[in-house]
């Protein structure tokens, strides 16, 4: 175990860092639903998957359009998707027409994960495809930070540049997000809904509309998070299986609802995966436990206090 | 009474022809390889029927358990040389064990956090046979002795289709016992059934083990006929392929639910090569690369349909949800068997109805 | 039959619901509980049927400590009760909503045997054309009927009735009335919880006054009636509020 050393640690920690604001975006689009419409979409994943699907083919068709413009697209046609699932099937939820409301939900976001994936399989096939990095660094070398194109090294510590890039991307996303919900009056109306629909729409907000815009909102955010991480991972029509797994261990870690704990339930969950495939003793099943130690702790957290860090309950 | 005669001619018309199918398919060895197989689907939906429909524990585990029953008498057989038969039945105790332990553990957890936890289980397991590959073979998979030394699936489809029956049997038995009003009354309301004297943990956990040593023995069996089991047969959409089934079938009857298995898989295969009148065959041939584009190919005759007949189901389980609440299936055996009773049932509605209208302009 | 609460306290985090109860039923009456809302009258009757293990204190029960004890078992012993909000089996038929407590007691029992019995029941309720009727079908009446029925073939010493007349037809009103007197007649004890003071007024033999968690008053109803404590804490300032 002597590969253990402290930079080897401070580097696990940062890749995990890296890569959990990502999850903390992804995992913000579900708590968003769940705080709104009270439901947990199974589908999640999906749409995060969609995203990456749409960032694909748009740089494939159009070789040289601004890679942010693409990822603004994929955010646009996974809020369309959401708000038309929205309405057609989560709606009639809403005015009662639905019996057994919670059991409904769970049967049919996991039905519309199904229906997503093989669509997705239908048109693109089980191949894997790959999209190279948005932009090449420029090439620096400072001692304590060198950068080549693909590669950054902060203290001679490699970390990939397309995760730099989507990282950046997520940060800003969720401060965006963060602005529009403490913000502006729509972001306003959906937190009002979250926490009172009767007083809210006594105040004048349709909740049924800001169903719709949350379920939006919260596609659009996974649909932006996979856009964002379509250059760091190989894309495949069920690369959203494992991000949904992960989007529900972060909110059950964070507390159901939580905005803040979404974005701290990312962190963690980053950090456990990095350590945990870091410090594995045998390297060789490692990579394949990667996704357990995350699913092992949600497991126990549902297990010993399922409302979370700052949770509310279901 | 008349229903009983409508309802019992059809099962024993339907156990006729299921006895005689390897007569009638005869030369035909795939679709009888369909047809067994489509049972292994109806032991897994009718079973997942009974935990989520009568008992209410919408479980995403099931999968797991088929899993877990078939890789340990794998494994068994593999490096301590046990039978099949003896590693089906230590592999359908060990998946009504590991009930025991996850039934337990989802005492405290409902709808939402079940379905989280057990899809979490689920993936866990999985993950460790994925990763175990020494012991279990890993992602290429591990060989398990053939059930029986023959080549020809009659008799396979023989056992299969007992096994089905007699699963279908005891689950029916179980249904319609003390035990399953107990399962029922548990469903609608924990609380009020344990305000009744009804023992919620042991039932709760009964329901568990017995739908998972099912769902095991179906599994063992099953990949005992394969020859072959992989980790990604413990994948989320095949346990979705369960779920679809038993919704368009219906979760609150059983035989609904594993005839609504029997015909999807059977739709499945079809729906693999559906055949193409020869006069449209040029035209189609002409667009060959469009048709590959979205994922569809040309064969002699036929069209492939790939992944789009998985999208036709996923749809479909949504439909049927959104507007079909009881099932396709269910209804309509319910229609067949109530032709009598109907009338009395309608004008009983609309009696308590128009006394609910009357409280309803008091309060 | 007796059945002793004693000394219990009942804390949510830092709100306490309960404080130092202290009562005891040891005969067949008819005990009316009241309490202006929130005075912890739903978190007793959970105390005593086990929903809810008490901070401290203990509930007896024939001489059988039950606090430690779940539901179901509180229940077989001899405690039954209904809920506020109606709890009826919604996809399970009169009958068989009626069969599972039976069941539940009696492992042994015939079937034939507790379908006679519940027939006879919804009988004496009004209410046997329903019988095959599923419980989401019944009108909010009809489901605290269907309560009470339930409550029947447990047969239970103690039985505690949580707003038994909330939302009931005045027709259906009688038949509970005449529900709580066949229940006495059969010697059992009775706790009524209700905001219809009419009907507490009328019905009860003892009355107990919850307030802030605490009992405030406990007797004979006309005297309780005259109490200036209870005026005070609560018929005199909530009253149009309670009825």
């Amino acid at each position: 175990m002597d590969y253990i050393t402290g930079q080897f640690l401070v580097n696990l920690l940062m890749n995990g860092i890296l890569i959990g604001l990502i999850y903390g975006l992804m995992a913000l689009g579900l708590t968003l639903i769940f705080s709104v419409l009270g439901i947990v979409s199974f589908a999640h994943g999906e749409f995060y998957m969609i995203g990456g699907y749409v960032v694909y083919y748009l740089l494939q068709a159009f070789g040289n359009l601004e890679p942010m413009i693409a990822i603004l697209i994929a955010g646009a046609v996974t809020f369309v998707i959401g708000v038309i699932f929205e309405l057609l099937f989560l709606q009639p939820m809403g005015k009662g027409d639905i019996e057994r409301p919670g059991e409904y939900a769970i049967l049919l976001t996991f039905g519309l994960a199904f229906f997503l994936q093989h669509v997705m399989i239908g048109i693109v096939g089980p191949f894997p495809t790959k999209v190279d990095r948005f932009y090449d660094f420029a090439e620096i070398d400072w001692g304590w930070l060198r950068m080549k194109a693909a590669t950054v090294w902060f203290f001679d510590m490699p970390i990939s540049s397309s995760r730099l890039i989507a990282t950046g991307v997520a940060v800003v996303l969720t401060a965006l997000m963060i602005w529009f919900m403490s913000k502006t009056w729509t972001g306003r109306g959906l937190q009002a809904v979250s926490q009172d629909r009767q007083a809210a729409s006594v105040v004048g907000i349709n909740p049924s509309h800001m169903n719709t815009l949350a379920f939006g909102l919260g596609t659009m955010l996974a649909g932006m998070s996979g856009a964002a991480l379509v250059t760091v991972f190989a894309w495949v029509p069920w690369v959203g299986m494992p991000a949904s797994s992960k989007s529900f261990i972060i909110i059950v870690l964070g507390g159901m609802g939580s905005m803040p704990g979404a974005l701290l339930g990312g962190l963690v969950l980053g950090i456990v995966e990095s350590f945990g495939a870091g410090l594995y003793p045998d390297p060789s099943k490692a990579l394949a436990y990667k996704d357990a130690f995350g699913l092992l702790v949600f497991a126990l957290v549902l297990l010993v206090k399922p409302t979370g860090f700052f949770g509310r309950k279901l | 009474m008349k229903r009983i005669p409508i309802q019992g001619v059809l099962l024993v018309l339907l156990l006729i022809f299921a006895f005689a199918f390897p007569r009638i398919m005869q030369g035909q060895p795939y679709w009888l390889y369909v047809a067994l197989q489509s049972f292994f689907w109806a032991m897994m939906a009718a079973s997942w029927a009974l935990l989520a429909g009568y008992a209410g524990q919408f479980s995403f585990a099931h999968i797991a358990f088929m899993g877990i029953a078939s890789y340990t008498s794998g494994i068994l057989g593999r490096d301590l040389g046990w039978s099949p038969i003896s590693g089906i039945i230590l592999g359908t105790l060990m998946a009504g064990l590991v009930g025991v332990l996850v039934g337990y553990l989802c005492l405290r957890l409902r709808r939402t956090y079940l379905a989280l936890f057990t899809i979490a289980f689920s993936e866990i397991v999985r993950l460790i046979i994925n990763a175990e590959h020494e012991f279990t073979g890993g992602p290429m998979g591990l060989y398990m002795e053939p059930l029986l030394e023959t080549t020809s699936y009659v008799p396979t489809y023989y056992i299969m289709l007992v096994a089905l029956i007699v699963s279908l049997a005891i689950m029916y038995a179980i249904a319609n016992s003390r035990l399953g009003l107990f399962l029922r009354s548990i469903r609608e309301d924990e609380e009020a059934a344990a305000a009744m004297g009804v023992h919620v943990v042991r039932y709760k956990i009964l329901a568990f083990v017995i739908t998972s040593m099912i769902a095991g023995i179906a599994g063992a069996l099953d990949h005992h006929i394969i020859g072959f089991i992989a980790p990604n047969e413990l994948m989320i959409p095949r346990m979705s392929l369960v779920i679809a089934m038993a919704v368009i079938g219906g979760t609150e009857s059983l035989i609904s639910a594993s005839l609504g298995a029997i015909f999807i898989h059977f739709a499945m295969e079809w729906l693999q090569k559906i055949p193409v009148p020869a006069s449209w065959m040029p035209s189609l041939r002409e667009n060959t690369a469009t048709l590959q584009q979205f994922g569809l190919s040309l064969g002699e005759g036929y069209l492939q349909t790939n992944a789009w007949r998985m999208v036709l189901f996923g749809l479909m389980l949504m439909l049927t949800l959104r507007f079909w609440r009881n099932g396709l299936i269910q209804p309509l055996l319910e229609k067949i068997g109530r032709q009598g009773v109907a009338e009395e049932t309608v004008a009983k509605r609309k009696f308590s109805q128009e006394e609910n209208e009357i409280e309803g302009t008091e309060a | 039959m007796k059945l002793e609460i004693k000394n219990i306290t009942k804390n949510f985090g830092g709100m306490q619901a309960l404080n130092n109860v202290e009562l005891t039923i040891d005969k067949s009456e008819i005990i009316g509980l009241i309490g202006p809302n929130g005075a912890g009258k739903t978190t007793l009757t959970n105390v005593i049927d086990g929903v809810y293990k008490p901070s401290e204190g203990e509930v007896w029960l024939n001489d059988e400590r039950i606090d430690h004890l779940p539901p179901y078992k509180i229940a077989r012993r001899g405690l039954g009760r209904t809920f506020q909000v109606t709890r009826a089996f919604r996809r399970m038929t009169v009958m068989e909503n009626m069969m599972v407590p039976a069941m539940a007691i009696n492992p042994g029992a015939k079937r034939q045997n507790v379908i006679n019995k519940a027939q006879g029941i919804l009988e004496f309720l009004t209410f046997e054309h329903l019988a095959n009727e599923y419980g989401r079908g019944l009108s909010g009446g009809q489901q605290k009927l269907l309560e009470l029925a339930r409550l029947l073939m447990l047969d239970p010493d103690f039985v505690i009735l949580d707003e038994p007349f909330a939302g009931v037809h005045p027709t259906l009103q009688e038949t509970i009335y005449g529900y709580i007197d066949k229940v006495r007649q059969e010697g059992k004890a009775i706790i009524l919880i209700s905001h219809d003071m009419d009907s507490i007024f009328t019905l009860s033999e003892r009355l107990v006054v919850l307030d802030f968690g605490a009992i405030i008053a406990d007797g004979n109803p006309q005297n309780v009636k005259q109490d200036p404590v209870v005026i005070k804490a609560y018929l005199g300032e909530d009253e149009e509020e309670d009825y």
